[in-house]
């Protein structure tokens, strides 16, 4: 009756965690990308106890970037051999499905639309039409070096360097496989309500607005609505950050991983001072802190029923570090969540 | 709030007030303390189900949801520990408990000064402030009496010179010495002394003052106007005084609320030390660029 308590996958990836997915059907199926070249492919079905791993996927390079397809034995995944990746998870084929001139940072695929998009350091986009296999993908070129890439039903949001955030319409990128044509423009470009590099995006599942967060242990939350009062409600607040030990001022951890619960609307925040919480977007409210994880949290991901978190916990890369190892110190935590424990109070 | 007692509270009744040990948050009474700690230190984050102690939460997630509870939730960094059982303010180490009545204590002077300094007023129950009152009249009465001093030194002066450097010269050095303490009892010394003299012992007690000593005729002249340099000089400088005290106080609060204010900002805007610091590359751009995780294409792919 009482939910399971908070375990680590076993085996761990063997590196650093770039990324994590949940299947878009199973609640219990999940993938887990790695610096160690390999998608790791884990099953919650046996819980705890017994060992989760069902395959891995080997790659030619560390994998940044792992997502489902139009089901759960589809997945796509992007790399530092710059190549955007159609993974096969039942049979395990992998195939290429466009090339960047750079390590390619983020996929993320629009369901409703059968669309995959793809940024990489190259300071473009892929946009792949899946609905037609043999068309070409459509290269579209970024103002900045994308760092981030969220979507949601109707809107792709790539935050880039230089603090410039371009919102996509999925419906002009469907028009734009039509017409055949090269040029994307942005349905808005914001500049960033943080000051510093953002680190994750996420968008809000009911297609209302997004979040980012920055290296300055910020979080920011905006509405799509072009309208002064949806503007007007905009907000950013300060997290994951810790009393420096000497008692002067803070030291401020950067904000990997963002990831919004499929039901509550809620969302969960993941920073280097290893702790995740949970925020209410619309009451401004944090939900809860969980314990601190041994290590940095590098990624986050709600199972698509809610049921579970999927924490990546891993080393930092903190400045002025000229190494880094995340072998024996990565692992994956799954935490499945109470009935309420990811929803809102409602605003106060 | 709009219910709270106005003015403020003696430090007594500061010190009775319950507070808690995790958070150092201060309470009406112990219930509401009580109902604190269960809600935001020993609630179940499983359940929801609020404990009455550390100790009771411990066994309940281990015994209930067979988890372990590794640290009290929303504690101070330094009171996070499970080994002391604290319920209301039962528990709580003798030192702490010292640290907090101290803490407490300098809070309560350090915010009494404070309002002094912002409201002028004196802190209560003691509505008049003895050491101010007596300063300003000191200096008044200091000025009255130099006014006083001067017109009877030019008073003298009209009345004649010689006559004069006699009485002066018995008391002038005295009274040079005993600066302003001195004038009280000087003042009516001098009258007297120059009414009593002026009749019948000035005329002998002149030639032999001026036999005596040579250097008398240049001395009266001399301590005169350095008498009145003199005066006018501490006058000035009681002037400045009591100009200071008027404002002279006040631009000299000021830069101290000044740097308060700084620092209030300072902290305010408290300079953050970052673990991650670059604006143009991400931690994984970095990463990327280790012959670790560095990949070649392979020629002609």
């Amino acid at each position: 009756m009482a939910p399971a308590t908070q375990y680590e996958l076993s085996p761990p990836p063997g590196d650093a965690v770039s990324a994590i997915a949940f299947a878009p059907i199973s609640g219990s199926k999940l993938l887990v990308s790695s610096w160690d070249n390999k998608v790791y492919h884990y099953d919650l079905t046996n819980g705890p106890e017994a060992s989760s791993l069902v395959t891995t996927y080997e790659h030619r390079a560390p994998v940044l970037d792992v997502c489902f397809g139009a089901d759960d034995n589809e997945a796509f995944t992007a790399g530092m051999d710059w190549t955007v990746n159609r993974l096969n998870l039942e049979t395990g084929e992998l195939t290429a499905l466009s090339k960047h001139t750079a390590p390619v940072r983020r996929v993320v695929y629009s369901k409703s639309y059968g669309i995959l998009v793809s940024a990489s350091w190259d300071s473009t986009l892929n946009l792949h039409n899946l609905n037609d296999p043999s068309s070409t993908p459509i290269t579209i070129a970024l103002p900045g070096k994308p760092q981030a890439v969220a979507g949601s039903p109707s809107k792709i949001v790539v935050a880039m360097t230089g603090r410039i955030i371009n919102i996509y319409d999925v419906k002009a990128i469907v028009e734009l496989f039509q017409t055949g044509g090269t040029e994307l423009k942005p349905w808005q470009q914001r500049e960033s309500s943080l000051r510093y590099l953002t680190r994750a995006v996420s968008c809000m599942p009911n297609d209302a607005g997004y979040a980012t967060s920055s290296i300055e242990g910020r979080v920011a939350v905006e509405w799509f609505e072009d309208t002064a009062e949806s503007q007007a409600r905009k907000y950013a607040f300060k997290c994951h950050r810790q009393a420096a030990p000497d008692g002067d001022g803070d030291i401020v951890y950067p904000v990997n991983a963002l990831a919004f619960h499929s039901a509550h609307g809620t969302f969960a925040s993941g920073g280097g001072d290893g702790t995740v919480a949970l925020w209410d977007a619309e009451a401004k409210r944090r939900l809860k802190q969980y314990q601190k994880f041994p290590n940095n949290v590098a990624a986050l991901a709600f199972s698509n029923d809610g049921k579970y978190l999927a924490v990546g916990v891993c080393p930092g890369f903190e400045t002025g570090q000229n190494d880094y190892n995340g072998a024996g110190q990565t692992s994956v935590f799954i935490r499945e969540l109470g009935d309420n424990e990811a929803k809102g109070k409602g605003a106060k | 709030m709009g219910k709270r007692k106005r003015g403020h509270p003696d430090v007594e009744e500061i010190l009775s007030r319950p507070w808690c040990y995790y958070c150092e948050r201060d309470f009406e009474d112990l219930k509401l303390l009580i109902s604190h700690q269960k809600a935001k230190h020993f609630k179940c984050d499983r359940c929801g189900r609020r404990l009455n102690t550390a100790g009771g939460l411990s066994v309940h997630l281990n015994q209930v949801h067979k988890e372990t509870l590794s640290q009290v939730e929303n504690a101070l960094p330094n009171r996070q520990g499970l080994e002391v059982e604290i319920f209301g303010m039962e528990g709580i180490p003798q030192e702490i408990l010292e640290q907090h009545r101290n803490r407490i204590i300098q809070n309560f002077y350090q915010a009494q000064e404070d309002r002094r300094i912002a409201t002028g007023n004196p802190p209560p129950g003691q509505s008049k402030n003895p050491r101010k009152k007596i300063k300003i009249e000191t200096a008044e009465e200091l000025l009255k009496r130099f006014a006083e001093y001067r017109a009877q030194r030019k008073a003298a002066a009209a009345n004649g010179g010689v006559m004069e450097g006699v009485v002066q010269t018995g008391t002038s050095f005295p009274q040079q010495g005993f600066n302003q303490p001195g004038f009280p009892g000087q003042q009516p010394q001098t009258p007297y002394n120059f009414s009593s003299d002026s009749l019948p012992a000035r005329p002998s007690a002149n030639p032999v003052g001026a036999q005596g000593l040579p250097q008398r005729p240049t001395q009266p002249g001399f301590w005169n106007s350095s008498a009145q340099g003199a005066a006018a000089a501490s006058g000035d400088e009681i002037d400045q005084l009591i100009r200071m005290a008027e404002a002279g106080v006040k631009p000299q609060r000021k830069p101290e609320d000044g740097e308060e204010a700084g620092e209030g900002k300072s902290k305010k805007e408290k300079k953050g030390r970052m673990i991650y610091d670059d604006a143009e590359f991400s931690p994984e751009e970095k990463m990327a660029a280790l012959p670790r995780y560095a990949y070649t294409p392979p020629v002609g792919a």
